[in-house]
């Protein structure tokens, strides 16, 4: 009877020829590709036959120190940014920011809404304000007013009047449906052959990539100007040339649409 | 016969699974449309990834789901004659899915999780999309652990008696959801979540793909069984034939769930988190998970010839013209295999590591699951509920000729979508942009197959909004006294089956240990080196 | 059964013989400090000849570009890849090559292979990267080899970025 027959015995041949397929098809298979092949087309770059499986296995290398090349490298800047890199503000930094403020009003105004052709820091995210900060203390954005203004900033200065900034009032921000209607086709959809992508994917209106700031009401000189120092990389604070990558690719009638449509918001 | 209450749960399903159907084949059509060079850029790109990623979450998890899960109550009241057990427990299961969506759709329709129903960690949308995913995975759960259940009862009432084929590859589907689904259900509640509810800042976005290509590839055989077990208990019977044999269906079924788990990783073949051992591991199950389908079309087409004998065709070919064309269950069962069959083809390609360098992540690989999934799996839950349809109503389903047209527009539209997005993924479309600028010569001799691929959604849409009439009509015919629903008979009598394909214990030790081996050092590994988790990136900050 | 043991066949022979994912050890690497120091340093990307004659060219995505956004390469010559991403997971195909990479944050990718004849080819990102993914196309610039020495002609890395 079949109440009788017990699945798992190696005298049921159902479960000695499935468990001995399965078997020998992955014995067969890691033969290959553990031995077989690692061992014959490495190019002597697999040290042994253990070497050879623990590399398919993947294994990883140490994490190891890359040599640092001979000629010293100016990276774009020295920031990490990520989503997590500024704390929620509290009033205590904002104060202590407030504090420190005074000697930005000169340019950029007294509520940060500048009248000359500095941009406006009211309303502006703190991680751009912070990274901008930080690098032109480091020397990876170079302004002879900046340098000589932030050098006496230390690291949680910066992180203050970022706070502080941040939370001056400005005009709402963009929102997907004004870009969408109003946005040229250069700053909602940018040009994708070419790799420039919409202005709106970063700088808010559609999405922000942490440290980009809002563009929204900056002064127009200053936009094109930035544009411009980017496309030619006077400017190269920007990690991965984010920006020179997009600007090198601008035409000049591109830049002039871009500085004066988020001039005007 | 069904009971009123199963029926009201069965339709329960079938209804909500065909409206998310035709709202996610819009919003795939919208898409189509949106990308071809009959539109303009998008002016907020954001809303074609947002309907991508509606479209994808229905279309592959709450669709197929809830047609598998309709379809498994049915089973389990037809094949084993029983009254459902847990029916209450099965509302309970589809409230679970009901809630899940609802949960999942609200911050995608917000824009809170563009992230695509595949996640894309370390890019983190709105957690309530996560928790709504797992919602719908629990509920089926609840499924599995019923047809589990279902079963033993008439086991232990039906002592060395051979469970019927239907029930069989029913439960052996119900297994290999439970723990197909795993993967994505581990990435989920102990990657995404704890990033996505705040308690963490980082994740592994390696490992996350690991554990999702587990989900990713079995899911696909998962979709497949409900239309493999219409293949072997209906089709026979509704073209008046025979199934050819019922062990060679029982070892395909069990073949499914000892192969489809451990590889996966063929979705990873680029990627530089897996060795390189690993990968062709896993490309050789892959080719041994072709074995069941082969399997299957061999029996299925002898099975369908013994009908055209039976019909009294003669002759090397004389059988095919004999046979019932004008049966709707005829038409989708050679249309899902003229699909299979080129679908299948494409898929040998993916499969084997190097030829899948051209293809991989271009517009192929999205021609290739839709021919597959779209075409060749989906066209026979048409099929399924038509032949349902009458016994989950009482009224008659009369609408045969418009079945066919339902039936010919799918085929068609299928193929005119799914061969040019083959074709331009040769030439190296990309997937998942949300626009194209076919004014550059790189791109411009594409444009015209783009358009060519909006023209056959249209089929598609045409065609599902016909199924949708047809069984609506279904619900306002006349009352008809129905005989009792059968499933195909064998050529010979079930009498006496083998302990092991009479029960799953050795295939699923099989398919857990194979998965063991196949993913234990991979992610043991990954989980192992603490440098790779990297910072998040919540999605769309507003 | 005969197609899929062909098939497997097949694909250990060409494992053997031309398989473009080297076995090598997995590389891993912090995302978020790549930028400053290291192999993938935006100065170290590009081009670059190895003492043995063979291109390395290091990559780098982020959203939304990979840089360098032009990549230039010389036709007949073994070319290695490595490349990795800087924020999410990026992936990029090459058309009408088999040029086909992902890029996972964390870890390095690399892959092989030989340019046949001098063309311009497109380079798009091909894993859903956010909104504005499609945008980010980069190119190659497959040269003749003797042009790309007279262009790489003394400088450590190159690139076709005007």
């Amino acid at each position: 009877m079949m109440e009788t027959e017990r699945v798992f015995s190696l005298r049921n041949v159902w479960f000695t020829a499935s468990v001995g397929a399965v078997i020998g098809i992955a014995a067969v298979a890691a033969l290959i590709g553990f031995i077989w092949i690692p061992l014959e087309q490495s190019n002597k770059t697999v040290a042994g036959l253990w070497d050879a499986i623990c590399t398919a296995a993947g294994v990883p290398e140490s994490f190891r120190q890359v040599q640092q090349s001979a000629a010293p490298i100016a990276g774009p800047s020295n920031v990490i940014v990520s989503a997590q890199m500024m704390k929620p503000a509290d009033g205590l930094s904002i104060g202590r920011g407030a504090a420190l403020a005074p000697q930005c009003t000169m340019c950029h105004g007294v509520r940060g809404m500048s009248h000359a052709d500095a941009p406006n820091l009211a309303g502006q995210h703190d991680a751009a304000i912070y990274k901008q900060l930080r690098d032109f203390k480091s020397g990876h954005r170079t302004s002879a007013i900046m340098g000589a203004l932030v050098a006496g900033l230390g690291d949680q200065d910066m992180r203050d009047l970022a706070a502080y900034f941040a939370g001056l009032p400005r005009g709402p921000e963009a929102t997907a449906a004004d870009a969408r209607h109003e946005a040229p086709v250069i700053v909602r959809n940018g040009s994708p052959m070419r790799n420039i992508a919409g202005c709106t994917s970063c700088h808010g209106g559609i999405d922000i990539k942490t440290g980009s700031p809002r563009l929204d009401g900056e002064s127009e000189s200053y936009l094109r100007a930035q544009l411009l120092a980017f496309a030619t990389g006077a400017r190269h604070n920007d990690i991965y040339g984010q920006m020179r990558n997009v600007a090198r690719q601008m035409t000049p009638e591109e830049i002039d649409t871009t500085a004066r449509f988020f001039a005007g918001r | 016969m069904l009971s009123n209450g199963s029926r009201r749960l069965i339709l329960a399903h079938f209804w909500l699974a065909f409206a998310a159907f035709l709202l996610a084949l819009v919003l795939g059509e919208w898409q189509m449309y949106i990308r071809s060079p009959l539109h303009d850029w998008i002016s907020n790109p954001e809303l074609y990834y947002r309907a991508v990623t509606a479209h994808g979450s229905a279309m592959a998890y709450v669709f197929p789901l809830l047609v598998a899960m309709g379809f498994g109550y049915a089973i389990a009241e037809l094949a084993l004659k029983q009254p459902l057990i847990g029916l209450r427990w099965a509302w309970a299961s589809f409230g679970l899915v009901v809630l899940g969506t609802v949960t999942a759709m609200a911050p995608v329709s917000m824009g809170l999780a563009s992230v695509l129903y595949t996640f894309y960690p370390p890019m983190i949308g709105n957690a309530f999309f996560y928790i709504g995913i797992v919602l719908v995975v629990v509920g089926s759960w609840i499924w599995v652990a019923l047809m589990g259940i279902n079963l033993n009862a008439w086991k232990k009432a039906h002592s060395g008696e051979p469970v019927p084929l239907p029930m069989f590859a029913n439960v052996a589907g119900a297994y290999l959801w439970a723990w197909t689904s795993v993967g994505a259900a581990m990435e989920i509640l102990f990657q995404i979540l704890p990033v996505a509810l705040g308690f963490k800042s980082t994740i592994d976005a390696g490992l996350a793909r690991v554990f999702f290509s587990w989900t990713l590839h079995a899911i696909v055989y998962f979709w497949l069984m409900p239309t493999y077990i219409a293949f072997y208990v209906l089709v026979p019977r509704a073209i008046g034939g025979r199934l050819y044999s019922d062990a060679m269906a029982r070892i395909s079924f069990v073949l499914f769930l000892v192969f489809s788990m451990p590889i996966g990783m063929h979705h990873l073949f680029q990627d530089p988190q897996v060795g390189s051992g690993m990968k062709f591991m896993h490309a050789v199950f892959t080719a041994m998970v072709s074995v069941p389908t082969l399997l299957t079309i061999f029996t299925i087409c002898a099975s369908v010839e013994i009908a055209g004998r039976l019909r009294g065709g003669k002759g090397a070919l004389g059988w095919i013209a004999a046979l019932p064309w004008k049966n709707p269950m005829m038409l989708a069962v050679a249309f899902s295999f003229v699909m299979l069959g080129f679908g299948g083809a494409g898929g040998l390609i993916n499969m084997s590591y190097q030829l899948d360098f051209v293809i991989h992540n271009t517009q192929w690989v999205t021609g290739h699951f839709h021919l597959i999934f779209g075409g060749a799996i989906v066209i026979m839950y048409f099929a399924i509920a038509y032949d349902l349809w009458p016994h989950l109503t009482g009224r008659a389903l009369e609408s045969v000729r418009l079945m066919r047209a339902q039936l010919w527009l799918w085929f068609i539209g299928m193929l005119v979508v799914t061969f040019p997005w083959h074709f331009v993924g040769i030439l190296g479309m990309p997937r998942r942009m949300a626009y194209f600028d076919y004014s550059h010569p790189a791109l411009a001799p594409q444009a015209i197959y783009v358009t060519v691929t909006f023209v056959g959604g249209l089929l598609l849409v045409a065609s599902a909004v016909l199924f949708i009439l047809v069984l609506v009509r279904g619900h306002l015919a006349n009352r008809i006294t129905l005989p009792e629903f059968r499933f195909s008979t064998p050529v010979h009598a079930t009498t006496r089956v083998p302990v092991a394909l009479n029960s799953f214990a050795l295939w699923i030790a099989l398919m857990i240990g194979l998965t063991v081996v196949n993913y234990g050092f991979p992610i043991a590994q990954l989980m192992a080196l603490p440098q790779t988790s990297v910072p998040a990136v919540p999605s769309v900050v507003k | 059964m005969g197609i899929v043991a062909l098939l497997v066949g097949m694909m250990a022979y060409m494992s053997l013989h031309w398989a473009s994912m080297p076995p090598s050890r997995i590389e891993t690497i912090d995302p978020a400090t790549l930028h400053i120091a290291g192999e993938f340093v935006e100065a170290n990307l590009g081009s670059g000849v190895e003492p043995n004659g063979s291109v390395t060219v290091r990559v780098v995505g982020n959203r939304y570009s990979f840089t360098p956004q032009c990549l230039l390469v010389p036709t007949d010559t073994p070319v290695t890849f490595r490349a990795t991403s800087a924020d999410v997971v990026h992936g990029f195909n090459i058309a009408k090559t088999n040029v086909n990479v992902m890029l996972v944050p964390g870890y390095i990718a690399t892959f092989k292979t030989k340019f046949k004849e001098p063309a311009d080819l497109e380079m798009p990102c091909h894993e859903f990267c956010g909104v504005g993914h499609a945008t980010m196309w980069a190119h190659v610039k497959v040269v003749d080899k003797a042009e790309f020495e007279k262009q790489a002609g003394g400088k450590r890395r190159v690139s076709c970025v005007k």
